[in-house]
């Protein structure tokens, strides 16, 4: 055994004590890593392995616009049993009432995995059946209760009726799809046949789920479906990643809350290295000793080392404990609220992601004061030996801990996959952590220039003076506050702005209401019904289809173009032939009207750029099964923040005049007339589809709301763990605020101005905390909002003042936590102690 | 010297220590007069520091009474008894108790800011300056001796132009030379003020400039003579 081990080992017979602050910080910074990713890892594992669950199939084949032609079908059923479904959104009416719903229409194969929970408990073919030859539909109890239907009632679908046979309470394919504006309503798919709405132009889709033998080659399959269906914009889904949607977007989340894991983490940090600092303090004596007896300045770091390295092992291991034991303890909780399958386990991946973290931090904040204690004497022995440890450790251990921090970095990057927004992060947090370090600084300047200025303000000048003194607390506490409040004003300036975006000023500025599915032969008469009304202020519509860009420049689009939306799916694309009124071209020339030559589009500008796009390039779109290749001669603005109506792709009018399409419109109205123009156009239109922008605009900001408090939790953890910091800076300054009340008792101060002096003191340095956080806060947001969604920023007030008034708050109640003792020792006891 | 500054009579102080209750004071009385330089002197667990607490108010005596400038200490709460002494008596430390956070110029500053003196400041940079430390006013304690901690100290106790001067072993943290200078300087202090002079010491020398010394024993006064500054 080792001199420097041995040592080690007998110092730390001392105990744990004096070093809660130490462990807390990194049990909890870990914990909080080690339990985002056990979830995660929960709920990838329940997706992969309830995947053709979620999916309804081993494999999905998903078409746009149209049915399967005989040769696709051969394809599905050479696979497996084949179940088709119809899916499209359309107005479910009920007397005069009417609401958006998601058609299923299902055949008597489906489901194929799983089954579908109704109330009352009948089988699904009698609830389809329905009764007295009407045929059945399940409807979803939220839309149930908002027509106000009960079991028995007729409902209308188009012209067709059904009459409602059960709730639907559950689907089993159902947390797959993803976002979805109307509850469903599930029917035959035979029975939509007469209801008017799966006509030439109408926007549906059709699922072809395929349910295939055990043994059975996916991969092979999907290759094969190239050959079978590739340009016809199909999507293929298969059981190996049931939820694509559903994994991106929690592989994404919880990548995005392992960084506000890490800012915990940090904030634990300045916690960490206080308390080892505290530590080395307490030990000045000793290590001069050991300095006196002849140990080398190595030997004292490596004694010391081995010490902190043995109690971040114990904070890590607790953390890991924590961390890995506290989902499955919340099994149930989290199985209830997530509307996913969850798999719960103790899984070694994300625990040991969450140990590497830990280690890296606590190496990253300890080797600094570890460093400097090198620095202690043998002579400190004779004069000043609480001085503990101060200047610059030697350049080898700034080296390493510069090292760490780039491991540190490149960890977080690799292990989330976010590179860029790891390193806007870790740029955030950095810049944060200097800015609050300089701000510490600088207040600590300012109340020392106050307090030397100030004359007659009493308890202010004496707290102005402890905060500029030359104590550590004003640092400690800024720093570790100030991280996760800066965290908590970021989300909580983006989140209102991003709702004050979309429900705010979108509703005064958007249409009241989407229409779709409007038959070439109703959109006059329908424009001219709309027009008569006083509340309607304007009407856009634009004919639309729906195509896939399968081809850029002759090559397939998903290599050319990778991830972006534009080609990611089926997308709306119109045509026109003179330039519609409001269009502004940005490069290039609109065909001439009742141009009739080769076709032509006309792109959005910006998505142009992100494409990579040119002038003179020629794009292959195919609508309904039918490829359309296009060169590329005009680039416009496309606004799709206003809600209007916006293609990404316009084609010349002669180049899909043809083929059967439909239109879509927008409606201006005033709110109070909504209802009533819902009613009279589903009346006389029953095919179409109205969707009312207000409802959408509400669903989209429920969406946020979740994300935004995921956030919240996670920046709430790491306030918990600043909380801890300021408990442990509070707590060690005890000892010194003890002999500060005794000595101002002694000079003739009462306990209220001692308690006054130590209050304000608090608030002094929670309001800059909180200040700084704000600031932070505000400039995340605005960069957020004005450079990432390309919109206003305002500053959110409730937020600012919630951040402010929390930094107060936190210092005041962990000051006053630890004023009572200063307040009630006898000033007598305690500086004949100190004698 | 006339009229007594402080009366004791019968004056015990019972603490609780780690063996239980102990006796430190068990009944002590006289009188200090006014302008009087006393001398307490005893070894060591004689309760000379302990009395000195209880006759500052820094410790409330378990029996007896005790009263100073007319007014019973006895009775008085916490916050009175800091009133007390902010308006009457100055007190100084073997380890000098300076607030580590404020300067020298603010911990001088310090009883008269409590006392609501308008010129606390300028009447503070005097008294600096009395010491010999007038350059030294924006530095902390951390960044001065121990000597010139204990000048600071002496400052801040006369500053308010306390009638009592309660001193606890004031050179006890000093080198000889240091406290050689220390002293002149309290005693030089204490005859520019008129205030009334208690000091503990171990120091025989000390002792001998005083008027009168009291020296204890065992929690009991030995001795009490006025005659030891006359040899």
């Amino acid at each position: 055994m080792s001199l420097a081990w041995r040592t080690a080992r007998r110092e730390l017979r001392g105990g744990l004590r004096g070093f809660w602050v130490f462990l807390a910080c990194l049990a909890l910074g870990v914990a909080a890593i080690a339990a985002i990713g056990t979830v995660r890892g929960a709920i990838e594992a329940g997706l992969t392995e309830q995947g053709a669950v979620i999916l309804g199939g081993d494999v999905e084949v998903q078409l746009t616009y149209r049915y399967a032609e005989p040769n696709e079908r051969a394809f599905f059923e050479s696979m497996g049993e084949v179940s088709e479904l119809v899916d499209f959104r359309s107005m479910l009416a009920s007397g005069d009432e009417r609401a958006l719903t998601q058609v299923k229409g299902a055949d008597e194969f489906y489901p194929l995995y799983g089954t579908v929970k109704l109330t009352p408990e009948i089988p699904l073919a009698d609830a389809l059946a329905g009764r007295d030859g009407i045929p059945g539909a399940a409807i979803d109890p939220v839309l149930m209760a908002r027509l106000g239907l009960d079991v028995g009632d007729r409902v209308q679908l188009g012209v067709s009726e059904f009459v409602v046979m059960a709730a639907l309470d559950r689907m089993p394919d159902s947390s797959g799809g993803g976002f979805s504006l109307g509850p469903p309503t599930l029917v035959s798919s035979a029975a939509l046949a007469t209801s008017g709405l799966l006509i030439p132009g109408t926007l549906f889709e059709t699922e072809y789920r395929i349910k295939t033998p055990e043994a059975f080659d996916l991969e092979l399959a999907k290759f094969q479906a190239i050959t079978v269906l590739d340009g016809t914009g199909y999507r293929w889904r298969d059981r190996r990643n049931g939820a694509p949607g559903i994994s991106r977007f929690v592989e994404r989340l919880s990548a995005f809350l392992v960084l506000v894991g890490l800012t915990g983490l940090a904030v634990g940090g300045v916690g960490v290295s206080a308390a080892v600092r505290a530590y080395l303090a307490s030990k000045t004596e000793v290590i001069a000793t050991l300095r006196s007896l002849g140990a080398s300045g190595g030997l004292v770091f490596r004694v010391y080392l081995l010490q902190v390295g043995v109690l971040a092992a114990l904070g890590i291991v607790m953390g890991l404990f924590l961390g890995g034991i506290l989902p499955l303890a919340f099994g149930p909780i989290l199985e209830a609220s997530l509307p996913v399958p969850v798999e719960l386990a103790i899984r070694v991946r994300p625990l040991a992601e969450a140990a590497l973290y830990g280690s890296l931090a606590a190496a990253l904040f300890t080797l600094w004061p570890l460093g400097q204690s090198e620095h202690i004497r043998a002579a400190t022995l004779f004069r000043d030996a609480q001085s503990g440890v101060k200047g610059w450790p030697r350049p080898i251990w700034i080296i390493v801990c510069a090292a760490i921090l780039a491991a540190l970095i490149g960890a977080a990057a690799w292990l989330s996959g976010l590179v860029m927004l790891t390193l806007w992060a870790a740029g955030g947090i950095m810049a944060a952590f200097v800015l609050l370090v300089l701000a510490a600084l600088g207040i600590q300047v300012l109340a020392r220039w106050l307090a030397r200025h100030l004359r007659g303000f009493r308890t202010l000048r004496f707290a102005l003076g402890a905060v500029g003194g030359p104590s550590r607390e004003a640092q400690a506490v800024v720093v570790s506050l100030g991280l996760g409040l800066s965290v908590l004003a970021a989300v909580g300036q983006i989140d209102w702005n991003l709702r004050n975006a979309i429900a705010g000023d979108l509703p005064d500025i958007a249409p009241s209401y989407f229409v779709v599915d409007v038959q070439p032969d109703q959109l006059e008469p329908l424009v001219v019904s709309l027009e008569a009304r006083d509340s309607v202020s304007k009407i856009e519509s634009a004919p639309m289809l729906r195509g896939v860009i399968t081809q850029i420049n002759g090559q397939r689009a998903l290599d050319v173009a990778g991830d972006h939306w534009v080609v990611r799916g089926d997308r709306g694309i119109t045509y026109a032939d003179a330039v519609p009124a409001g269009t502004t071209i940005t490069a290039g020339q609109w065909w001439g009207e009742g141009y009739e030559g080769e076709p032509q589009i006309s792109f959005a500008a910006e998505e142009a750029a992100e494409l990579g796009l040119r002038l003179g390039d020629s794009l292959t779109v195919n609508i309904l099964g039918r490829d359309i290749t296009a060169t590329i001669t005009s680039f416009r603005e496309v606004n799709f923040s206003t809600g209007g109506l916006g293609f990404v792709v316009s084609m010349n009018a002669a180049a899909l005049r043809g083929a059967p399409h439909t239109h879509i419109a927008t409606i201006y109205a005033e709110e109070a007339d909504e209802p009533a123009i819902l009613r009279d156009m589903a009346k006389a239109y029953p095919n179409i589809t109205a969707i009312r922008v207000r409802d959408a605009i509400n669903r989209v900001s429920e969406v946020l709301e979740g994300i935004a408090a995921a956030i919240t939790y996670g920046a709430l953890a790491t306030l918990v763990t600043g909380g801890i910091v300021l408990i442990g800076t509070a707590a060690a300054g005890e000892k010194a605020r003890v002999y500060e009340g005794a000595v101002l008792k002694t000079l003739g101060a009462s306990r209220a101005a001692v308690l006054s002096n130590f209050a304000l003191r608090s608030v002094l340095l929670g309001l800059t905390a909180g200040g700084i956080a704000l600031l932070a806060g505000v400039a995340a947001g605005w960069g957020v909002m004005v450079f990432v969604m390309e919109t206003e920023f305002q500053v959110a007030i409730g937020s600012a003042a919630t951040i402010i008034t929390g930094g107060i708050l936190a210092t005041l109640l962990t000051g006053l936590m630890f004023a009572w003792r200063p307040l009630a020792t006898r000033p007598a006891r305690v500086l004949r102690a100190r004698e | 010297m006339t009229d007594p500054v402080m009366r004791l009579k019968d004056l015990t102080l019972s603490l609780d220590g780690n063996a239980g209750m102990v006796e430190i004071l068990k009944g002590i009385s006289f009188d200090v007069m006014q302008g009087e330089t006393l001398g307490l002197t005893g070894a060591s667990g004689s309760g000379k520091s302990s009395l000195l607490m209880v006759m500052g108010g820094l410790e409330r005596a378990s029996s007896g009474l005790i009263s100073a400038l007319g007014h019973d200490l006895t009775p008085m709460g916490e916050d009175a008894l800091a009133r007390f002494r902010r308006d009457n008596m100055g007190v100084v430390f073997q380890s000098f108790h300076l607030i580590p956070t404020m300067t020298a110029l603010e911990n001088v500053a310090l009883p008269l800011e409590l006392a609501g003196e308008a010129d606390a400041f300028g009447r503070a940079a005097t008294e600096l300056e009395a010491v010999g430390l007038g350059d030294r006013g924006n530095h902390y304690p951390s960044q001065m001796s121990g000597g010139e901690q204990q000048r600071v100290a002496l400052a801040r106790a006369v500053v308010g132009r306390p009638k009592i001067l309660l001193a606890d072993e004031p050179t006890g943290n000093l080198d000889a030379a240091t406290g050689e200078l220390v002293m002149d300087l309290l005693f030089d202090l204490r005859d520019r003020t008129g205030a009334t002079l208690i000091l503990v010491t171990h120091a025989s020398e000390l002792a001998a400039r005083c008027d009168r010394v009291i020296q204890l024993r065992d929690g009991l006064v030995l001795s009490d003579n006025v005659a030891v500054a006359a040899q």
